[in-house]
């Protein structure tokens, strides 16, 4: 059974996905010791990179979707399934800093499909639950996938497609706004519907999906290729800032520019 | 960096409760191991539970909330081994946390 680690990355004006995803994939190849396949578009992929990944599939990017007035390409996940090359597949964003072994104990824990429900933000441990709208539940997030090649892991899959192709419907039914495609909310929808409107636990990440939120900002604490001891500070509203220390925990760096700082040579 | 510049520019106090939190979450997601088919999450109740359970096998509901047959004695083993390891790393960084801010 072959494992390995699928990263999508696709080039925005303002930011350098691909850049990003070398980064992560350095540290996925350290600390997890996993072959890491890019699907990327031909804008996105850079003349020369030192890096090489284990694969690269390029696809077609779709620029429909918008974040604060700037196109997303986010879109196009549910291909991870048919576009992987390995039996299991671990599914990360870009941002996702990796900083430990911990990812690989979830190969010994799911059974063909996990994804991260329960969040926690460093630093703002009193930061709700996202739900996807007030009349509904809440959000799973898309940020840590892991799937086999399986029945069930390929139709949960086929209805993210559906999902994203009639996300607008999904909108209106659970009264969200269909302003800007979230791959969360199209993946708490196609579990739903796989599971039959119900939730099976086994689905779920057993820990929480740590988020470094926005008003927060990690400092590397040495300069060593891969460091994975931060300070986090963050400033309350009376102008108080307080620091914490942190050291091997992987964690969801939200602000991309953070990230770089983080993991630049 | 020069985090020690940083903090004293920044006038930052050390956040005791982001620590504990922290390293709260952080160790109870190590607690968590599979064995016999389910998922278990390492407690002194399970260790004692099972430490004192009259008969080798037993029904437990694992952390699926899925029942289960499990040997006591091989989940008890797994359970203390992954307890004692977790926690002891648990101290040491919390002890060294202590130290740094």
């Amino acid at each position: 059974m072959s494992k390995g680690v699928l990263l999508f990355a696709f080039n925005i004006e303002k930011v350098n996905y691909y850049e990003m995803a070398v980064c992560c994939a350095k540290r996925i190849n350290h600390f997890l010791n996993l072959p890491v396949t890019i699907v990327t578009d031909n804008e996105s992929l850079p003349v020369n990179s030192t890096y090489q990944f284990d694969n690269v599939i390029i696809a077609d990017s779709d620029s429909s979707n918008r974040k604060q007035k700037d196109i997303w390409k986010n879109k196009g996940r549910y291909r991870a399934y048919e576009l992987t090359p390995y039996d299991e597949t671990l599914l990360l964003d870009t941002d996702y800093l990796v900083n430990s072994d911990q990812l690989n104990k979830l190969f010994e824990l799911y059974d063909d499909f996990m994804c991260a429900h329960k969040i926690s933000f460093l630093m703002s441990p009193h930061d709700e639950k996202e739900y996807i709208s007030n009349y509904s539940f809440d959000t799973l997030w898309a940020t840590v996938i892991i799937f086999r090649k399986s029945i069930r892991a390929q139709q949960i899959f086929e209805c993210l497609k559906m999902v994203q192709l009639n996300y607008s419907h999904y909108a209106k039914i659970y009264q969200f706004s269909e302003a800007m495609f979230r791959n969360d909310y199209a993946l708490t929808i196609a579990l739903r519907i796989v599971n039959g409107q119900t939730f099976d636990k086994k689905d779920y990440m057993p820990w929480r999906l740590v988020h470094l939120g926005k008003e927060t900002i990690a400092y590397r604490i040495n300069d060593t290729d891969m460091n994975t001891e931060y300070m986090l500070m963050t400033t309350d509203k009376k102008e108080k800032s307080t620091y914490t220390i942190i050291k091997d925990t992987d964690f969801h760096c939200m602000s991309k520019g953070n990230f770089m700082e983080l993991v630049d040579e | 960096m020069n985090t020690k510049k940083l903090i004293k520019d920044a006038k930052a106090r050390f956040n005791h409760n982001s620590s504990k939190n922290y390293l709260r979450d952080k160790y109870k997601s190590k607690l968590i191991f599979a064995y016999g088919g389910g998922l278990w999450t390492s407690s002194p109740e399970l260790i004692s539970m099972l430490s004192n359970y009259p008969r080798e096998a037993l029904v437990l509901i694992d952390n699926h909330d899925n029942p289960l047959l499990v040997g006591r004695e091989k989940l008890l083993e797994n359970a203390i081994n992954v307890y004692e390891s977790v926690m002891q790393e648990y101290l040491l960084e919390y002890t060294e946390l202590q130290n740094k801010r």
